[in-house]
């Protein structure tokens, strides 16, 4: 129980840094369904299936230096830009996630009158009844996985969710 | 008289053009990308050459979630556009940019920073989208309603996220501003899934799937129907269309296998919805299985790379509408639109309900606006009036207002000059903008 506890948690770390703290709490929960649906909001948002280049590329330098040239032909003033981006470049690690920033923000802190970023959420709908499809095939589907909450239509795609998707958000 | 550079700093594109003129010079990607077989990053209109291969490409944002969160990207990428598209100075001209509503003040700050230190604007107005909107549609018809009655809800279905922004009197209800977060780039990557998952596996080809959607999309206005037409085999399968997939050699672009496919479904669509939806759903689910694999991808030859499409085509749409069925928790657009015209005074309700502007890449899946009536119509009290406006070039529409407001004699005096913002800081200066 330790191990695989401690293992989930090295897991988590790669993604944390990029949640804010709150979030994180719920994707630690033990739920799967929570978590499997945080991670999936987290997925229609990511720009590459792949782990973010910046953590593991070295070329990027020399692309980046033919750019620099060109901006200096043009815009001589530019010297202080020049040593941000530097900056940028020797500190290889990624930029702050927005979630990050947001949590920085500490808008819960503004008083209630004032329209933020978190008071403009549409929030959850009013009315409870769903229509669901499968997620296999995206018919109209009757059955839910008890493990992870996502929806089949079938015992044909049941197995095709359970060798290829069943809580692989939260693997 | 000097240049007002005009920017729409969208997260998934950026326009860019010079105050006064209709269009944009530059309408490129917000971003960078890599090919596989490259080291050398791609900057913005670059990524569009029909020459690069970007199978597989490294895509880099300075924007997450709809937000700025990497202003040196960002910086690299607007001296790209300054220099070479634009071709303007900066320390001669003003600049008109446009940034995300409840914008962070250190986002502000990292802006108003890239601005004034790094290209050395003269002068700054910052705007947010749904006011420039209104401004343009007010002026396109000046003496239609949005114009007469100095009001609108500006329904904005963006890159990364939807608002519903009231509008009145050129400026933005802030404290009545809806957020859906879902936008055109959830709808690219939810296709990847569901193409992935059941043909071929795509998950990095965003910009493969991004052309997917754009070609094959839309919304469906029956959908129990439309998913029963979809599970036909053969030619009664009105939506299967199939995409060809870039081999690397002949094509480096996806294409569509037959160019008349797609619009095979339209015949539904001209008759009156009541008429054809007289198919049942409730056929017994388990039994199906066989006949919806074979209608469903499942027969597609993987050497020939290609893959099929059907209920794909609007169940990707869909998600904007009801996001919950798809397994997000928030309510869809209509709602989102009711929940934003509800925080306004009553007295405006009326005249909002008849003035609602659609705008944004994603509001261009046919059969949008009618779906969106559909939808709110039941939510709407019968005594209201119901008006939809599509704007003539949703991805425009803000870029035109800019370019308008910019060319207005009072614009000048609007802006807060670099020599004020040394003076003063950011946060001051930011306090002009709004009232
Ligand atoms: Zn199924
Ligand atoms: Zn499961």
């Amino acid at each position: 129980m330790d191990e695989e506890m401690s293992n989930s948690a090295r897991r988590m770390s790669l993604r944390t840094r990029k949640i804010a703290p709150k979030m994180a709490a719920a994707l630690a929960s033990s739920d799967n369904r929570t978590q499997a649906m945080l991670a999936r909001l987290d997925a229609l948002e990511s720009d590459n299936a792949v782990v973010e280049p910046q953590l593991l590329d070295d070329d990027d330098e020399a692309s980046l230096d033919d750019e620099d040239q060109v901006f200096h032909k043009k815009y001589p003033k530019g010297t202080k830009r020049k040593t941000r981006q530097a900056k940028a470049l020797e500190n290889k690690r990624a930029p702050k996630s927005f979630l990050e920033l947001l949590n920085e923000a500490n808008l819960e802190s503004l008083p209630p009158h004032v329209p933020t970023y978190l008071r403009a959420a549409v929030g959850p709908p009013s009315s409870t009844s769903r229509r669901h499809f499968c997620t296999v095939c995206g018919f109209s589907s009757t059955y839910t996985c008890v493990q992870c909450g996502m929806h089949f239509c079938s015992i044909k795609c049941k197995a095709i969710h359970n060798e290829t998707r069943c809580l692989k958000f939260v693997a | 008289m000097s240049n007002v550079v005009v920017l729409d700093n969208g997260a998934g594109l950026m326009k860019a053009g010079i105050g006064g003129e209709r269009d944009p010079t530059a309408i490129v990607p917000n971003s960078m990308g890599r090919p596989l077989s490259s080291k050398k990053w791609l900057m913005a209109e670059q990524l569009l050459s029909p020459d690069v291969d970007l199978t597989s490409a490294t895509v880099r944002r300075p924007f997450d979630r709809g937000y700025l969160i990497n202003p040196d990207l960002q910086s690299s990428l607007w001296s790209h556009i300054f220099s070479n598209l634009l071709k303007i100075t900066p320390s001669h001209s003003s600049l008109l940019l446009t940034e995300p509503l409840f914008n962070l003040p250190s986002i502000q700050r990292s802006l108003d920073e890239i601005v004034f230190e790094d290209f050395n604007f003269k002068a700054l107005y910052v705007s947010d989208s749904p006011s420039l909107v209104h401004l343009y549609e007010a002026s396109r018809r000046p003496y239609g309603l949005v114009s007469k009655a100095q009001c609108s809800l500006v329904a904005d279905c963006g890159f990364s996220f939807t608002h519903a922004s009231p509008v009145f009197q050129n400026f933005t209800l802030n404290y009545a501003v809806k957020r859906l977060d879902l936008g055109g780039k959830a709808l690219t990557n939810y296709l990847k899934e569901l193409v992935s998952y059941r043909s071929v596996n795509l998950m990095d080809e965003s910009f493969l799937m991004d052309d997917v959607k754009e070609k094959l999309c839309f919304v469906s206005l029956d959908v129990p129907r439309d998913l029963q037409i979809a599970r036909k085999p053969g030619k009664d399968n009105l939506f299967r269309c199939t995409y060809v997939l870039p081999d690397g050699i002949t094509n480096t672009k996806g294409f569509l296998k037959d160019r008349e496919e797609p619009k095979r479904y339209l015949s539904l669509y001209d008759k009156a919805p009541q008429q054809v939806a007289g198919e049942q759903t409730d056929t017994d689910q388990l039994d199906n299985s066989e006949d919806r694999n074979r209608s469903n991808g499942s027969k597609i030859d993987l050497t020939k790379n290609e893959f099929g499409l059907t209920n794909e085509r609007f169940l990707v749409p869909e998600m904007m509408f009801r996001p919950a069925d798809l397994g997000l928790n928030q309510a869809g657009l209509a709602e989102c639109i009711v929940r934003a015209i509800s925080s306004c005074h009553s007295h405006l309700h009326p005249v909002l309900y008849e003035s609602i502007i659609l705008t944004g890449g994603s509001t261009l899946f046919p059969h949008f606006a009618k779906r969106l009536e559909m939808d709110l119509r039941p939510l709407v009290p019968d005594k209201y009036r119901l008006k939809i406006t599509t704007q003539e070039d949703p991805i425009l529409g803000v870029w035109r207002g800019g370019s308008l407001l910019a060319s207005s004699p009072d614009f000048d005096a609007m802006c807060v000059t670099k020599a004020e913002y040394e003076e003063l800081g950011s946060a001051r200066c930011r306090k002009r903008f709004f009232h």
